[in-house]
């Protein structure tokens, strides 16, 4: 038990910690293959990113790899978009991730461990453009 | 005068999740974890086979509403809780209502539905209706 108690305690010390930023830029054939890979035709996306592009951005903006010394897979439990501002091709975005949370729960098929993370996004003019949420569940 | 009435219904949007679409995903998204390419990987952690990625989920009703608000208005918050999981080569449908409207504000209820009609994902998204 005492490792299982170990990254809880290790993961628990970073909730509202700061994660260093990663600066990405917008880029139109990323955001075409991402458009693509959900089978959104919708022109619009030539110019501006589809609603949940956010996460592709950037997605090691929060290292949780320590999170797997406990149980043996993920589960994604939720998300939340939250829009501020358009996010433009060209536009170079800095996300900054944090752990919101973390906390155990002990279910019917064994314990599971959860972190709620935060990123947010922030765009080359300082405007923050959006924040997604997310509930991560190890088990 | 709004054109938006509480209980409105959004146009279905049915989607055909292949293995190769799961794949472009994860390459599109950056997310590699073997459980949606990766058969027996998947199968050892308990799972029937592979599985859509939730955030492909909330990607699919990011249509559904970008599909039905257009330029009429923009888009504000969209959130997903995933209770259930989907496998390639069933269909999956996404669906949505108008539960509120409140001003310019619009706040719908999402929902992606499997084969059998089991609500597999649930949110919610709110609009902001333009002039």
């Amino acid at each position: 038990m005492s490792a299982v108690t170990s990254v809880i305690d290790r993961l628990r010390a970073r909730i509202g910690v700061d994660g260093e930023p990663v600066t990405a830029p917008v880029e139109a054939g990323h955001v075409k293959r991402f458009a693509a890979a959900i089978g959104d035709p919708n022109p619009r996306w030539e110019k501006e990113a589809p609603p949940t592009f956010l996460v592709a951005l950037a997605p090691v903006a929060l290292h949780l790899s320590e999170a797997e010394e406990y149980g043996k897979g993920w589960l994604n439990g939720g998300n939340r978009f939250e829009y501020l501002a358009p996010v433009k091709i060209g536009d170079r975005i800095a996300a900054t991730g944090r752990i919101a949370d973390v906390y155990e729960k002990s279910g019917s098929s064994g314990n599971m461990l959860f972190i709620i993370f935060e990123t947010e996004y922030v765009n080359q003019s300082g405007a923050v453009v959006g924040r997604v949420r997310g509930t991560m569940i190890r088990r | 005068m709004s054109a938006f009435a509480v209980g409105q219904e959004l146009p279905e949007l049915v989607k055909h999740p292949t293995t190769r679409q799961l794949v472009q995903y994860a390459g599109a998204q950056g997310d590699f974890y073997e459980i949606h390419y990766d058969q027996d990987y998947a199968r050892s952690v308990g799972l029937p086979g592979v599985i859509l990625h939730g955030l492909l989920k909330a990607g699919f009703l990011g249509q559904l509403v970008t599909d039905w608000l257009g330029d009429r208005g923009t888009l504000k918050s969209l959130e997903v809780s995933y209770r259930g999981i989907d496998t390639p080569g069933q269909p999956y449908t996404c669906r949505g209502k108008v539960t509120r409207v409140d001003g310019e504000e619009v706040e719908l209820e999402i929902w992606g539905e499997d084969e059998s009609g089991k609500r597999t994902t649930v949110g919610r998204a709110t609009v902001n209706m333009r002039d």
